[in-house]
């Protein structure tokens, strides 16, 4: 029995192809069609037949009945056309019949049908061949559509706002930050100044905290102007959305705008959520509106872009010490250009205002520059080598699957030869046959690209189960025009490809020769043509099989890049402290000392610290700084150093080493003068050759100098391929932060206590959500996905093509070799040894490979080149990889050559000479 | 005038009841003992004509409650389709008479 999922699925399959049928004849007998052809599908999938068998019998049927249908449809318009034509020339009707028009476009359709009706004929009596010919072109397809849906949805599909081609990012630029936030101050500029912005508004997702709930929760919380939602064009489904004037600076108005998903999540749509309060960050905040949800979020690729959290606050809400104003850079930017104005002009208009700030504000604009980008260039840009890698790739494997099924197209019409030459000899003209191997080539082509277009929606809906987090591919990945259109071009690409070749072929029969009774021989013309086809599949194979080796081997390279910590058995979790609940630094202080002291006395729990932000967790932040003693260099170019906050023990607990010097201990607190830990890079940068114990340096952020008290080695801190940067660790105690995350070294499995170690934060305080349960390990690993991803999937293309190269280079090799059967006979009956037979035909098969490798290599090279962002750790000339692939391929190739080579060799001469 | 041997097949599969698509293609096989395996496609392609010329109509009539699909669209022979099937049943009868007369048929 079928199940109800594949009894769907047929069911959308019969519609589909109903579809294809001429509209008046669906509008007559769709439904009923439609029926019969799922029973039909039914009853042969109750039988016992394969899925694909099923269809694909169900899809021949259609193509030649649609196919007539059409014609009918067709040949219908024509005749009455001729009547028209006709109707006051009844006395020539005879003549009017004969119109040249007429002649020429009747005819053709007989051709076309009984071209078709010839093709599927052919494929009747060989049904396997057929098949096989259909199906690896439907996998090609199918694997083209599937990833040029992808590549559409995230990178040539708009952004589902209104107006999203003149939407822009706004960033600033400084020389260590080529993309870097906005502060009021500049954004304030901006909405006053320009001539070439529409609206431009300021947001900036953040973890916010519901409490006065059973289990206080997580939010994440976009913090936004009220012109943020001007630019995007987004709308009110109930009560409003906030006014600029409610979010800017001094304003305090406790007002949220809730998401269409959070209102039915939490209130289960309950319309008196407008107007109700929600306790977040500890302020009461009423909510005043519930967001439209512009576009179906599942069917976008990036999280949603601007609008991925659950609730909107006021910009004047967002937690920072010195209010928004005095904060520095906070906020990304996001404005909507006027029509007509392009990017440039934008730019240029930005720039001319940042110079303005800087010239008024030289101290604080020091180094800053504006400059704006393509929303959608934002968000999506950094996947688009890896994406055009992709699908280059799959072109390859459909490539090599249309060179096989032109080798099979030409294998048959050489058998058929002297059918064709007969037919030749009594008038058909060669254009006759190129027409039925392209029109036979082309209904191939067709039938592939339904049932591979099939097979790509299908891949698509597997997708989202192995598909790493980090990867920005929506859920649900549509299905329009532009990939309807894909699939129908690279159909006809695929016929041209198919055809072309056997149709030169089979243009020029040597009339005389084929004639002769029992040639079986062929010109050395078809053998050429016949290697180029093997030259052609093995190189593109080396190229991927070589390409994908490169990228296997720099995900190797990533994962032995020593981490400087040890991620193993180490549970992290993150919270942030309400502000207004915390004022003081002291409160902060308090609350960390005393949770650590819980979390300590978790059994299991080897040692535990608290860290502004846990390595590979994407959160961190940089600090310029000044040594003490050395001149300080213009305030706009002080070396960056990643600043992190530790409590005592955090180094021990991640297994940093302490190279020299000490690590924190709850002394170094508030009252005490400022100390810090700094990694090797920074000591050597800063003090090369000095001891760095004891010495000073400042920071614009801190007052006072700060003395270092210890070395620790370098470790990662965003990927693993990030060069090693000068890195500068606090006391948390000294700079308290309400961002905070959990780091326990374990002696058990470390999730095996999140229970007690929640508990443990609860003690401290009972309305303290935490989030971003996991293992330190799992981290790390995370954030390798993509790179991941990206080398599984070329290497299962790779893996494909190699798969066909080889099929292709048997087939092609079976065939020839058969064609010499007389041949070989002569030369074994004249005493030429089996294994010399063998070594002529794998000799000249390895020329062939060897030709054929060198110039897959050299591709390979010129692409690894073009993608060498993705490369980490390996030149695109890396022999190992290279070596790997060229021998790999040739290995393959060999022994798809020596196997029908060793069938011919033992050809019995009398039997072979008997043929004749 | 010869009909179409897949026309034919269908107007003798609606001679005794009315029919939905697919019970078309089992009455078919039945009658011809599995030999006519007819395709939905072909089907419908006839039935299309045969509406057209008025052979065959969408039957209102559905059978017992039970048995019967809400979706389905039934055909029924309408009086010409009825000639139609006659006229060439006869032209047939008159064809195999004459082959047995010459001993063509292996069964009297």
């Amino acid at each position: 029995m079928r199940s109800s999922r594949v009894a769907k699925s047929d069911r959308r399959f019969a519609w589909w192809l109903v579809w294809l049928y001429p509209p008046r004849f669906r509008r007559d007998v769709g439904l009923g069609l439609a029926d019969a052809l799922d029973d039909r599908m039914r009853a042969r999938r109750s039988a016992g037949a394969a899925g694909v068998v099923v269809r694909m019998r169900a899809a021949l049927d259609t193509i030649q009945n649609a196919g007539a249908e059409w014609f009918e449809v067709a040949r219908l318009k024509l005749s009455r056309f001729e009547s028209t034509y006709s109707t006051h020339t009844t006395y020539w009707a005879d003549v009017t019949y004969s119109t040249p028009a007429i002649q020429k476009g009747r005819p053709m359709f007989d051709k076309l049908s009984q071209d078709i009706r010839y093709a599927l004929r052919l494929w009747r009596r060989r049904p396997g061949f057929a098949l096989v010919a259909i199906l690896t072109l439907a996998l090609g397809i199918g694997a083209n559509t599937a990833m040029f849906s992808i590549v559409n949805a995230v990178l040539l599909r708009p952004l589902p706002y209104a107006n999203a081609d003149r939407l822009v990012s706004v960033w600033t630029k400084t020389p260590s930050f080529p993309r870097g936030l906005l502060s009021y101050r500049e954004y304030e500029e901006i909405r006053k100044q320009s001539g070439s912005v529409d609206a431009v508004g300021l947001f900036l997702g953040q973890s916010v905290n519901l409490t006065g709930v059973d289990e206080p929760q997580r939010l994440i919380g976009i913090f936004a102007t009220g012109s943020f939602f001007d630019v995007l064009g987004l709308k009110a489904e109930r009560g409003r959305l906030f006014t600029e004037d409610e979010s800017a600076p001094g304003s305090v108005k406790p007002v949220v705008v809730i998401t269409h998903q959070l209102w039915r999540q939490r209130f289960n749509q309950d319309p008196s959520a407008v107007g109700s309060t929600m306790t977040l960050n500890g302020t009461p905040l009423t909510i005043v509106g519930v967001l439209a949800p512009p576009f179906d979020e599942t069917k976008v690729p990036g999280d949603g872009y601007f609008i991925g959290g659950d609730l909107f606050l006021p910009a004047a809400q967002f937690p920072a010490p010195s209010g928004l104003r005095g904060a520095g850079p906070v906020m990304l930017g996001v404005a909507r250009l006027k029509p007509h104005t392009d990017l440039r002009t934008a730019g240029a208009d930005l720039d001319t205002i940042g110079r303005r700030l800087l010239a008024e504000d030289p101290k604080v604009q020091a180094g800053r520059s504006l400059f704006v980008e393509s929303a959608q260039e934002s968000v999506v840009g950094t996947s688009r080598p890896a994406l055009i890698l992709l699908l280059a790739s799959v072109g390859v494997v459909l490539l090599i699957a249309c060179v096989n099924v032109s080798h099979l197209l030409l294998a048959r019409a050489v058998d058929r030869q002297k059918e064709i030459a007969l037919r030749a000899a009594l008038g058909a003209s060669r254009g006759t046959v190129v027409r039925q191997l392209a029109v036979e080539a082309a209904l191939m082509a067709a039938v592939a690209a339904v049932v591979g277009l099939g097979l790509g929606r299908w891949a698509l809906k597997a997708l989202p189960l192995v598909q790493p987090r980090g990867v920005p591919i929506p859920q649900e990945v549509p299905l329009d025009l532009a990939v309807l259109a894909f699939t129908g071009g690279v159909a006809i690409l695929v016929t041209m490809v198919c055809a072309l070749v056997p149709a030169l072929r089979a243009a020029r029969p040597d009339l005389a020769r084929t004639l002769q009774a029992g040639s079986r021989r062929t010109s050395s013309s078809g053998r050429r043509t016949r290697d180029l086809l093997v030259v052609a599949e093995i190189a593109m194979s080396v190229a991927l099989v070589a390409v994908s080796a490169l990228l296997i081997q720099s995900l190797l390279a990533v994962q032995r890049v020593p981490l400087g910590f040890d991620p193993e058995n180490v549970f992290t979790l993150q919270f942030r402290l309400p502000q207004n609940k915390y004022p003081k630094p002291d409160d902060i202080a308090r609350f960390f000392k005393a949770a650590i002291e819980e979390v300590r006395a978790v059994p299991g729990v080897q040692s535990a610290a608290l860290v502004r932000a846990v390595p590979f967790s994407g959160n961190g932040g940089n600090v310029g700084y000044v040594a003490e003693g050395q001149t300080a260099p213009d305030p706009a170019n002080l070396p960056q150093a990643r600043f992190h906050l530790v409590t005592p023990d955090y180094f021990k607990t991640l297994r940093i080493p302490i190279l020299s010097g000490r690590d924190f201990t709850d002394r170094d607190d508030l009252p005490s003068p400022l100390v810090a830990v700094v990694n090797e890079t920074f000591a050597r940068r800063t003090w090369p050759g000095d001891d760095p114990i004891g010495k000073r340096f400042t920071t614009p952020q801190t007052q006072g100098p700060i003395t270092v008290i210890g070395v620790v080695g370098d470790t990662k801190h965003y990927t693993a391929t990030e060069p090693a940067v000068p890195q500068l660790y606090a006391a948390h105690y000294q700079v308290p932060l309400i961002f905070c995350s959990l780091v326990a070294r374990t002696s058990v499995d470390p999730l095996s206590v999140e229970r007690q170690i929640r508990r443990a934060i609860w003690n401290v305080d009972k309305d303290q959500p935490m989030w971003f349960v996991r293992t330190l390990e799992a981290q790390v690993d995370a954030t390798q996905g993509p790179s991941r991803f990206l080398a599984i999937l070329l290497g299962v293309f790779a893996a494909a093509a190699l798969v066909l190269a080889a099929v292709g280079i048997y087939g092609v090799t079976s065939y020839g070799v058969a064609q010499r059967t007389h041949e070989i006979g002569v030369r074994i009956a004249l005493g030429a040894s089996a294994d010399r037979v063998v070594r002529d035909i794998v000799g000249h098969g390895a020329r062939m490979t060897a030709i054929a490798v060198g110039i897959g290599l050299v591709g390979a090279v010129a692409i690894a080149r073009a993608a060498g962002a993705l490369l980490f750790g390996v030149k695109p000339t890396d022999p190992g990889a290279l070596a790997a692939a060229g021998l790999g391929l040739a290995f393959v190739s060999v022994a798809a050559t020596y196997i029908p080579a060793r069938r011919a060799s033992r050809v019995d001469p009398v039997i072979a000479l008997n043929d004749e | 005038m010869a009909l179409r041997p897949v026309e034919f097949h269908i107007l003798l599969a609606l001679a005794g009841d009315d029919l939905h698509g697919y019970a078309i293609l089992q009455e078919v096989a039945r009658l011809t003992e599995g030999d006519l395996e007819m395709e939905p496609g072909t089907l419908y392609r006839a039935l299309h004509r045969m509406l057209r010329d008025g052979w065959v109509v969408e039957s209102s009539r559905r059978p017992a409650a039970d048995l019967d699909d809400e979706r389905r669209r039934y055909y029924r022979l309408t009086p010409l389709g009825r000639r139609v099937a006659s006229a060439e049943a006869n032209r047939i009868a008159r064809l195999l008479s004459v082959a047995r007369t010459h001993k063509l048929l292996s069964r009297a």
